[in-house]
Parts: structure tokens; sequence; C-alpha cells
């Protein structure tokens, strides 16, 4: 199997380094889809439904084609002609202008038949409740996972704890829209797209427009984030391309804001009944939940329960509730920060129904080895024996708190191709079929590579975020380093063996005789016969040397464990919640850029922070649309309200490349819930925690 | 995500600006800093047809000492003066200590006071504490001049007792008394953010360190900003100390504001935050009192 070299001799991995593409970012060279203006572009935009459920009876667009300026038209672009809620396709427009645009999508003449619709999951869920799909119920059979002897383990039990805790939808709300630019040469198609998977836009867009898929190309060099809205393709890749089509020029087609708060995607909700036992001893012994959540019109609005600990009797009854809203996507770390939101709080409720220290209960119920560690490490940091020992005690209305919460993840690596060229001037460049969605893929692409071939990454070219390169997988799942970083290595590998060849035969050895130091080779025991990289590329002469390799096994594993540990202050008068202090203990395995790793986990915290205090998807049940889809009401955590974090990696290079992504934003909402029962004495069940529920909860105590 | 279509002019003078004003009316907007008016239009909740943009007007770019201790502001100083310059510090500190919360840097340098109070927004600082500071706006018309006390100003929300044909040309901050006190403090949900609510308040002593003279003002609990006259009478002729403060501020949430409820906070929360924040704006004006 596949190793990496040990770390010490690492020059690049392991270490903090910047980011290649770090000056075309601050100096705005870098060109995201947005950037995007070839010569004669359109601009395109969607007609979205104003209705939650609604038949389209009928589209005119006379009036649009006939305003100046305007060169394509599409009236056929939903799929069904029902749609299901507010924000959904319904027609589209290209325009020379983005103004003439906007003038445009007010010139559709559509009419609608208006269905009952129910666009929050306590509506959806009640007897009688408008169907979202006619031929289906609104609530889903139940999913059960179960393990052990569920009545056995509470019948041991001594102490009981039964809990209900909700949480709200979060929408993905990435700087960049979703949006493509679509050019066509005659047959060929070439996409620009804002995605975290240039290959299944690809094959996505193929598919929609039945092209063959050699005539199909998308790209993306830079893009604005995603947090996983952006793993699928769009409706508007293909209507973008259907747009150029029609107009005869390119088109390029971004969502507006409030079209990415209805439609592409968000992280369901949940409303969860818990049910935890334990003995004296303090082990848990039994649990169980109900849950309920809504991805919209689509399903897989799990809680990922039970969670983190170890529980030998369990058993978890989940519904996917239907409601007439836009679709769930993954979002970081999918049906995660739910569960570790109420698991570790009914944790918390446990220990001090057993009258044992939070993380003393953890440390018995945690068979996990690095988290062992880890809540030892951050408890520590954090000075978690110098809390308030009694919940709320802090005298005057500032009381300050701390609280824990634990982090996992699953997956690993798979399937990656990479392909590596070697010039006779010793330059070299590396091309994957990744992207970076802003991660730091594109660097690790080239450090990688700097690091097997012994050169430095100046001499390293890196070329991703093309479908025309070997094919890689979407930037989900905190797959992608585990995926590519092992490609890129085995690529790497593969092109010393070739050089290795190249040098025997210009020795006239055989190749098991050379020998590398960094990126000079030697005949073993005869240390004249000595080439330098560059004596060595030069023997290619005219040809470059094309290296392919792939992903292999060894030097990526599954499985990531980490904590946080948080302090809070609470306005008892006001009831503001000011986070001041996160320790945020992370699982790295093998880190490829100490720098990137940071930012993923800091990101991490920032967006847990903003799902546990700020933001809320609010529908209107009157009007069955999102009310605060603008970033001014919709909230997210701004840089004022982000406290000081510090990051600290666990690092076990043996383990090799794991992921580092979503683990991150998976404990904080459950942390700082803990943290704030921890300085007031109430627990708050429901995230957002903003001031009013605060105040209301701190006036049911009292 | 863009506005239709207008006529933009840009006068160079009040002169000028009042002409255009005469012949556009109702059809017309002035355009200051266009930090409110600009995203209104590109979300098409408003189209005016014609724009009038003052930003080529300088006489109305300034900032002078007014008399007696007062301070003069043309319509078109920019709000983030009122950090920086240093006749905000002598002259009116209560505005210096309120400007941080306006939005954020960014907008400020493009926000006007002219601007803001014009807007005449219920969540905004500057209308609440002009009425603290009981200063008055100089209004030009086609008829000329006249002067509107801030009090008699704000008339409701997003509405003021201007015409469409008038100009707002400045704001006059009266001297404050001797021994007075001012405070201002307001609850967001971010740092930036509208105010959920907030309070303004002016103390002015006698001799006898009793209250002389006390405004309190809050924004966000109503459709403008909302003067407590209820709590100020309760004041007058005392010593402001934790009791009287606290009957005032109970006073002031529960007879002198009928907050509304929106999806930022609900009417009961703003009554509360209002109690909390008169307590706290009334001692901290106290106390300045005091110490003057
Ligand atoms: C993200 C964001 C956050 C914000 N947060 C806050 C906040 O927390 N608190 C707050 O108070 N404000 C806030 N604002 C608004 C900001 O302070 C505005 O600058 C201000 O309200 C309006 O000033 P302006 O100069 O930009 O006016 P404009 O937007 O140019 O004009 C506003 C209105 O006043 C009229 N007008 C302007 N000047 C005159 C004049 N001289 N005579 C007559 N009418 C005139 C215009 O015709 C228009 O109707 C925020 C704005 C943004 C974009």
């Amino acid at each position: 199997m596949a190793k990496w070299k040990p770390l010490e001799r690492m020059d690049f991995l392991g270490k903090a380094y910047p980011r290649v593409e770090g000056p075309d970012k601050v100096s705005g060279r870098a060109k995201y889809t947005q950037d995007q203006a070839p010569a004669g572009m359109l601009y395109g935009a969607i007609l979205t439904s104003p209705h939650a459920a609604a038949k389209i009876i009928r589209i005119d667009d006379s009036k649009v084609r006939q305003l100046s300026g305007v060169k394509a038209a599409l009236t056929d672009v939903h799929p069904t002609g029902t749609v299901r809620y507010a924000g959904e396709e319904v027609a589209a427009v290209a325009a020379t202008t983005p103004e003439i645009l906007a003038d445009a999508l007010e010139l559709f003449e559509v009419q609608y038949e208006t269905l009952p619709f129910a666009v929050d999951i306590e509506t959806a869920m009640k007897e009688g409740a408008p169907r979202v799909f006619a031929d289906k119920a609104n609530i889903s059979d139940a999913r059960v996972e179960e393990e052990g002897d569920l009545e056995a383990g509470f019948a041991k039990a001594d102490v009981v704890v039964e809990s209900e805790f909700r949480t709200q939808v979060q929408v993905h709300t990435p700087l960049e829209a979703h949006g493509s630019l679509a050019m066509w040469n005659g047959e060929e198609l070439t996409i620009w797209d804002s995605t975290q998977a240039v290959h299944g836009v690809r094959e996505g867009v193929a598919n929609a427009l039945e092209m063959p898929i050699n005539k199909v190309r998308v790209i993306c060099q830079h893009m604005g984030g995603g947090f996983g809205s952006k793993l699928q393709p769009g409706r508007y890749s293909a209507i973008a391309a259907r747009l150029a089509k029609q107009a005869g020029a390119p088109v390029k087609l971004m969502l507006d804001r409030k079209t990415e708060f209805l439609g592409v995607g968000n992280r369901p909700n949940s409303i969860q009944k818990l049910k935890l036992g334990a003995g004296r001893d303090g082990r848990v012994t039994a649990f169980s939940a109900i849950t309920y959540g809504t991805a919209g019109i689509g399903t897989n609005a799990g809680v990922r329960l039970p969670i983190v600990y170890d529980i030998p009797n369990y058993r978890h009854e989940h519904y996917d509730v239907f409601t007439n809203a836009g679709a769930a996507r993954p979002f970081r770390a999918p049906g995660c920060p739910q569960a570790v939101f109420s698991m570790d709080q009914i944790m918390d409720e446990m220990a001090e129904k057993l009258g044992m220290d939070p993380l003393e209960f953890r440390l018995k119920n945690d068979a996990n080895p690095a988290r062992q560690q880890e809540w030892r490490i951050g408890a520590e940091k954090i000075g978690w024996a110098k809390r308030n020992p009694k919940p709320g005690s802090d005298p005057g209305p500032l009381k300050r708190g701390m609280g824990m919460a634990a982090s996992i993840w699953w997956p690993g690596g798979r399937g990656t191709q990479a392909m590596i060229t070697v010039y006779p001037d010793g330059m070299v460049e590396v091309r994957c079929g990744t992207q970076d969605l802003g991660t730091g893929t594109r660097t690790y692409v080239a450090s990688v590579a700097a690091e097997e071939l012994g050169l430095e990454m100046a001499q390293v070219r890196a070329l991703i975020g093309d479908s025309d390169y070997p094919k890689s997988g979407a930037s989900g799942g905190s797959t992608t380093a585990p995926s590519v970083a092992p490609a890129i290595k085995n690529t790497a590998e593969k092109t010393r063996e070739a050089l290795a060849e190249i040098a025997a035969k210009h020795f006239g050895v055989s190749p098991a005789q050379m020998e590398w130091q960094k990126s000079t080779i030697t005949v073993k025991n005869s240390p004249a016969k000595k080439l330098g990289w560059k004596e060595l590329c030069s023997l290619l002469d005219t040809e470059p040397l094309e290296v392919r390799g792939e992903w292999v096994e060894g030097l990526s594993s599954a499985g990531v464990a980490g904590c946080q540990f948080v302090e809070v202050a609470v306005d008892t008068l006001t009831g503001r919640i000011a986070v001041e202090k996160v320790v945020a203990v992370a699982d790295c395995g093998l880190v490829l850029n100490r720098l990137t790793t940071e930012s993923q986990i800091n990101g991490g915290v920032i967006q847990g922070i903003s799902y546990a205090l700020f933001e809320d998807r609010l529908m209107d049940p009157h009007t069955g649309t999102m009310v605060n889809s603008d970033l001014e009401n919709y909230k997210i955590s701004g840089s004022i309200e982000t406290p000081e974090i510090e990051v600290i990696i666990y690092d076990e290079w043996e383990r090799g490349v794991i992921g580092v992504g979503e683990p991150p934003t998976i404990p904080t909402a459950g942390a700082i819930a803990n943290a704030v029962y921890n300085a007031t004495g109430v627990r708050l069940r429901e995230i957002p925690m903003t001031p009013d529920r605060v105040l209301l909860a701190l006036a049911k105590k009292s | 995500m863009k506005p239709a279509p207008f006529k933009y002019l840009a006068p160079a003078s009040v002169e000028e600006t009042l002409s255009m004003l005469t012949q556009y009316g109702y059809e017309a907007k002035l355009l200051a800093g266009g930090q409110s008016l600009i995203p209104t239009m590109n979300f098409r909740l408003a189209q005016p047809a014609v724009i009038i943009d003052l930003n080529r007007v300088s006489e109305l770019a300034y900032m002078r000492p007014g008399d007696s201790g007062g301070l003069c502001i043309g319509a078109m100083a920019r709000q983030r003066e009122g950090e920086y310059h240093p006749l905000f510090a002598e002259r009116a500190p209560l505005i210096r200590e309120t400007m941080p919360h306006v939005a954020h840097p960014q907008i400020r340098n493009r926000g006007t006071f002219g601007g803001s109070i014009a807007h005449a927004d219920p969540a905004a600082e500057l209308p609440a504490v002009m009425l603290a500071l009981n200063a008055g706006f100089k209004i030009r018309g086609r008829e000329g001049e006249r002067e509107i006390p801030a009090r008699d100003f704000f008339v409701g929300m997003f509405a003021t007792a201007m015409q469409p044909e008038e100009l707002l040309t400045e704001i006059l901050i009266p001297p404050l008394p001797p021994r007075s006190g001012w405070a201002f403090k307001e609850v967001a949900r971010r740092h930036g953010d509208y105010a959920l609510a907030g309070a303004a308040a002016v103390v002015s002593l006698n001799e006898q360190q009793r209250c002389r003279e006390a405004r309190l003002v809050f924004l966000s609990v109503g459709d403008g900003p909302v003067e407590a006259r209820g709590a100020v009478q309760a004041l007058a002729g005392e010593i402001p100390g934790e009791e009287v403060i606290r009957a005032a501020a109970e006073t002031a949430a529960a007879v002198d504001i009928d907050p509304g409820s929106d999806i930022h906070a609900s009417a009961e929360f703003r009554r509360h935050l209002a109690r909390v924040l008169a307590v706290q704006v009334l001692h901290q004006a106290y106390e300045r009192a005091r110490r003057a």
C-alpha cells in the first residue's frame, strides 16, 4: 500500500504556505464565473413563480420579445407546468444589458391557477393539510434505525432525560451566486459555471440538452463558495445554453439573491424528541429519538442520530415532511449540526442529573481514541476547570459560561485521476479535473506534486477546474483532499519512475539502480553519475513527458473526530448572547497546508455561530414565500460577531489525508447552547438563539 | 436588481435644485448619499421618473459652529464626519457617540445627515437624536426658507413635514444648557443592523442637581422617533436617582410608546428593550450632567 514519507522529511505538507492563487484573488485578476464577459455577451435571467403552488395556465412572452434589446426568451423551462414553491423557474430571457433584462422580466404575462399550499412543517403535518404532491402524503413513512434492545437499555437506566429540540432552515448563501455563462461554437458548448463539480455539470448539461458528452466542456477556475449547494447541475446551466443558442450569442445567467434564497438549496429544519437513559455509573444505556424535518419539495431531511457517543441500545425513527419550499441540498455536514445540537445538550442534561462533570461524562461514553485526547486538550485550553460551577450564578446582569460539543465525520477518499506533464525545460504541469471551491485545492495540487518531485512550488503549475482534465469527483463530503492529494502523489511517483527510466537509459544501467535525492537522480554507489533536474529534463529533448496516475489506497483515511469548547457572555437584560471565545480542536490527519486548514476550521466555526445565533429562513404562511430573502434581513454572523477562535490542529500524519472542511461546523451550536446554560441556568432548545428567545426562557425560569 | 429608467439631473446650486424641484414636483427624487434611495430603486420599490443629484451642490456640504456653542450641519455633510470632525466632539458629542451605530463605515462615507433625516426611517438613529437635541431644520422652497423644529418634522413612517418641492438645507443643533448630560444606546441583532430598539437621552440639571429639563427619545418602536413625554414629566424637579429613573423608564415603556411587531422583534420584546435602554441612557445622561 502506498505511504506518505515521514512528516519530518516533508518540505511543504504539514507546513503553512500561501495559496498559489492568492495574488490573483487580491488583485482582481482571478476571474469568477460572475466576472466573465466575452465580447457580445448577453445577460440572462429566470422568471420565477411568485406562488407557492400553482398551475401555469399560460405564459405570454410577446411583450418581452417586442422590447428592444431582448434577444431570446423561453417559456417552456418548467418540466411539468405545476410549480410547487415560490421561486421555481417559469420562464427565461436574455438581453443586451442588465437594465433591459429587469424590464423584460416585468413584461412576461403569466396566468396561474393558484393551489393551496403549506410552507411550514407544522402546517404540512396537520390533518387535512394541502398536499405538496397530489400522489403522496406530506409525511413520509418512518425511517427506522436501531441497535440493541431499547427496552432493556431503558430498564437498566437509573436516570432518564427527555427533551425536545428544534433547529431552523439554514440557507447556504455563498457570496458568489449560482450561475453559468454558456457559449456555443457550432455544435460545441462551453459553460463557465460556479460549481463544485465541473464533471458533474458536464454530464448534467449533456443529459438535459440531449447532447453527446464530448461536445460539452465545463470550466470553473475560481468560485465564491458553495457549501454543498453547488454539487449538482442547476436548471440554470441548460437554460443559459438554450438562451445562448436561440440568441446566437454567449449568455451569462447568474441568479439574483432572492432566487438564491428560494431555489438552490438549504439545510432542512428539525423537530427532535429525544430520550436518554444512563446508569449511576455514568454509562449511557439507551437512547431513542423521533425526528421530523422538511427538505421542502425534496427528501433527505434526516438528523444523524445517535451521533458521536457509544450507545449500546438505540432506536431512531425519522419522518421527512414535504412543504412548498425549495428542495434542500447537502449543506456542510448534512444532518450533523442538527444532531449534535440536541445530542450534546441532552448529554449535558444527563451529566447534571447524575451530578457529573460534563467532561467526565463524555470521556466515559466516547469510544473514539482521538477524541479522548481532544476533549482533554480543549478543556485545558479553554480553562474548563475555572468555569462557573453553578449555572447562572454570576452576580449582575452579564453572565458568563462555558460549554462543549463534539464533532465527527466519515468519508475518506475515492477515485480521482490526474496527469503530470514534464517539459524539457524542467517545468511541470499537473492536470486534475477537480475544482477549488475556495478551500485551497489548487494550492495542494501544486504542493503535493512539488513535494514528491522535490521541486519548488514555482516550478509546478496546477491546472484544475476544467472538465477537459482527468476526471475527479464533486467537491463535497470533505472528500476532495483525501481524493485529490493521493492521486497527485501517485501521478508524481509514476512520473519519477518514468524519469528514472530515462536516466537509467542515459547511464546504461537498469532503472532499479537509480536513486533520487530531492530532484537529483544518481546511479547507486556511483556519485559521479548524477543528473540535476534540469539536465534530466533536457534529456526529453523536444517531447514533453506525460504521465497519468490515480487515487490509490493507503494515502487517505475515513473517520474524523473533533470537539469545540465555547465561552459566552449573556446579557440577561437584552437577551444578547456574545460568543467570546471558541477553542476548536480538529482532527486533521496529514495536514496538506496549515494555513488553508486553519481557514477551513475558522470558517466552520463562524458558520456554526451564525447557525446558532442568527440565520433563519422565515416563511410567510399567508403568502407562501420567504420574507427575509435578502442579506439585510437574513442575518449572517458578521466580522464583529466573530470571537477569538483558537484552532488546535490535532494531526496524525500517519493516517494520511482526511476531510477537514465539514466537521468544524458541527459542534458550534451545541457548544454555545451548553455554554448559555452554564451562564444562565436556562437551556435553549431551539436555534437560532435570538435575544427574545433568551429573554422568554429566562422569564419562564423566574 | 437594476432600477427602472429615469432622467438624471445634476444641479450645481441650491437655486438650480429648487427650480428643478418646482418643475418636476412629485415625479422627482433628490439623491443625496443614495444609501437608502438606490436600494429601493434597485428593488424597483421606488421608480422615480427624475433623479436630482445633490452631490455637486457643494454649498450644502459643510459643518460650522452655530450661535453660542451650537452647530450647523449642511444637509450634504457625510455621516462619517460625525465621528471624526472635531466640531461634533466639541458641540454635539451625542451625535458623535451615536454615529458608530448607524450602518457601517462604508455606508456612512456616502450617507448624509440630510438624507437620513429626510428619509425619516423609524429605525434610523439620527432622527431620534435630533429630537433629543431639540434640533431645527432649515427648509428651502419656492416661497423661500422656513425652519421646522425636529418635534414637528417627523410626521409618520418615512414621512416628514416637507413638501415634494422642498429641500432640506441645514440642521441646526442648539447648544445644551449648562449641567447637561447625554447618552445613546441601542440593541441590534448584529453590529450595524437597524436597531430592534434604541434610545437617546439628554438630561439638564438645575443648580440643586435636580432635573430641570430632560428628553428621552426612542427609535424603532413606532412610526418615527418617539418622544417619551410622560417619562420626562416624571423626572421634572427630581433628583434622577435609581428609583426615579426606573419609574420613568416604566412609564416610557408602558405608556409613552406603542411599538409594533415585525419579523425582527415582537411588540412585547420592543417594550422590554425600551425599558432596559431607558434606564441605561437616563442613568448615563444624569451621571454626565452631574459631572459636567
Ligand atoms: C446596509 C445598510 C445599512 C444601513 N443601516 C442603517 C442604520 O443602522 N441606521 C440608519 O439610520 N441608517 C442606516 N442605513 C441608511 C443610511 O444611513 C442612509 O445613508 C440614510 O438613511 C440616507 O442617507 P443618504 O444620504 O444615503 O440619502 P439618500 O438615500 O440619497 O436619500 C434618502 C431619501 O431622502 C431624500 N433626501 C435626501 N437628501 C435630501 C434633502 N437634502 N432634502 C430633501 N430630501 C432629501 C431622498 O430624496 C430620498 O428620498 C443603512 C443603509 C444600508 C445600505
